[in-house]
């Protein structure tokens, strides 16, 4: 009898040490992690894309802030998502084109980085399906960041701190570019923009302008010359309070497009030109606009859409035969009302946003190696 | 000598340049299909010519401006039904909570209840339309256009359809 006490015991303790050899092989500690709460305004909707392997968790989103602000993963070491991506400017980076790791300059103008939880296709032409997939675009970009990722997870992966951040995040402390790239997706759909005054006056919060009430008329009118509605046909895209929907018109920049747009990743001759319908929230600080940042200002976007829509086959059907004028082929906005429109898009600046400490710079500098 | 060193030149410049051409002209733009897809017994990719081919209906909708315009295309429930969908005798129970999205190339959806296209719930015979007076549709608006006929708003009219997509409605 006690012989085959013995043996249970011993039996025990090696199912015990085996436990404990294979903890400590494998790396993995229970995961405590505490889930984001993302707040948001319920005009918005619920439409979010939130992939089941990568939910929102504290851990994950301060991981992600470290690594967005984090210039050891480009290989000049200067260069993080933040070098074009800049609080200040709603998360662009005020240039036409943006310089990479060598200089050489951006095919396109970098994009704002503001309530990107509702976005499903990313990029100017919609070409990443997530944020997942949308950071490794600019990681493995030899101009932008270098395509330094893979070596980046080596380098990260000798600091003191980075480990432990990734354990905490993701239950090992060992660093993949996966969890990278789904760190920095967390850390992006915290990006929520929805305290400016448009949203205050949505809240009952804000009595806007004279200017700012006209403007907001004409932004979510479609003219009707018939019925003396004036409009600037603005919300035909840009409508629903997050300004954007998720289409990709040509907006008649060029009859031949030099930049084919969405058609590259497409291959099809009806997406010549075609390019997301970018939010419009925080406009007056995303300047310059379009996607190779042609206009300096709104005052010119606004001319654009008013007077200088170029016709070709893919131009969108919201601007065609779009005016103010019986029988015109121009929008026909007065100098008054194109001030006004303006008016009201400075009324979509969120200065909360662009101040809030939660999305600034962590001061990854102090990071050592080993 | 030089005369033919210039013949040459000229027919390797010739051909150099023929072949550019060529390689530009082999490279066409992709054709237009619609597909279908999610809860469906068999996906389908149907090209212009083979819609073309499928038995066509004629259906009218008003436009912005209230004038009727009249197209000709195929009634969505039969393309539907060639990819197995739960319609008839099967459009019961869970099959009620299904609907179908329609996708434009441009990502413009709208959304239908199976039962909103299905005879044996409407008389009222959507259509997706490949032409208009005859003609094929234009720029912007074909190869393929949702016509829903006795809508106030034309909205799920939808344009450049490239997708009618089926899933259950989850909760």
């Amino acid at each position: 009898m006690q012989i085959e006490s013995h043996y249970k015991k011993l039996t025990l303790l090696l199912v015990l040490v085996a436990a404990g050899i294979f903890t400590a092989a494998t790396d993995i500690s229970p995961l405590y992690v505490d889930p984001y709460k993302l707040e948001y305004p319920d005009y918005f909707g619920n439409r979010i894309s939130i992939p089941e392997d990568n939910p929102t968790t504290k851990q994950g989103v301060y991981l992600g802030r470290m690594l967005f602000y984090e210039t050891k993963l480009s290989s000049s070491q200067t260069i993080s998502c933040a070098s074009c991506h800049q609080q200040k400017f709603a998360f662009t980076d005020g240039k036409a084109f943006s310089s990479g790791i060598d200089n050489m300059r951006t095919k396109r103008n970098s994009m704002s980085l503001a309530n990107l939880l509702w976005v499903r296709n990313f990029f100017w032409d919609g070409r990443a399906k997530g944020l997942e997939d949308q950071a490794k675009f600019p990681l493995n970009d030899p101009h932008e960041m270098g395509g330094y990722l893979e070596k980046a997870v080596k380098i990260l992966q000798q600091t003191k701190e980075y480990p432990p951040l990734f354990r905490e995040a993701f239950g090992t402390a060992e660093i993949t570019s996966d969890k990278i790239t789904k760190a920095i997706a967390q850390f992006e759909r915290t990006l929520i923009s929805a305290n400016s005054n448009y949203d205050k006056y949505l809240r009952g919060e804000y009595n806007p302008t004279e200017q700012e009430l006209n403007g907001m008329e004409l932004f979510m009118n479609s003219p009707r010359p018939e019925k003396n509605i004036r409009g600037a046909n603005c919300a035909q895209c840009h409508g629903t309070p997050k300004m954007y929907m998720e289409l990709f018109h040509n907006n008649g920049l060029d009859t031949e497009p030099k930049d084919i747009g969405r058609e590259e990743f497409t291959g099809m001759e009806n997406d010549r030109g075609r390019f997301r319908v970018a939010t419009l929230r925080n406009i007056a600080l995303t300047a310059p606009y379009m996607h190779d940042g042609r206009f300096k200002n709104l005052d010119e976007v606004l001319d654009h859409y008013n007077e200088h829509i170029k016709p070709s086959k893919s131009l969108s059907i919201s601007l065609k035969n779009v005016s103010n004028n019986l029988d015109g082929e121009k929008l026909g906005l007065t100098a008054n009302e194109k001030s006004d429109i303006i008016s009201f898009l400075k009324m979509l600046t969120d200065s909360t946003f662009i101040t809030d400490p939660k999305f600034s710079d962590p001061h990854l500098k102090k990071v050592t190696t080993n | 000598m030089k005369k033919h060193f210039l013949l040459l030149g000229f027919l390797i410049a010739s051909f150099t340049a023929g072949f550019t051409t060529s390689l530009s002209a082999q490279t066409p733009s992709k054709e237009a299909v619609l597909k279908v897809e999610g809860e469906v017994l068999k996906t389908l990719s149907i090209s212009i010519s083979d819609f073309a081919k499928m038995p066509h209906v004629e259906a009218n909708m008003k436009d912005r401006d209230g004038k009727i315009q009249q197209y000709s295309g195929v009634p969505v429930i039969e393309i539907l039904k060639q990819a197995g969908v739960t319609l008839g005798k099967d459009l019961k129970g869970e099959n009620l909570t299904k609907y179908m999205l329609v996708r434009a190339s441009d990502g413009y959806e709208v959304l239908f209840s199976l039962a909103e296209l299905d005879p044996v719930f409407t008389n009222r015979v959507i259509i997706l339309a490949d032409k208009k007076d005859g003609k094929p549709l234009e720029n912007g608006i074909g190869p393929f256009r949702l016509v829903v006929p006795d809508e106030n708003r034309p909205a799920r009219s939808v344009h450049e359809v490239s997708h009618f997509i089926i899933r259950f409605a989850k909760e």
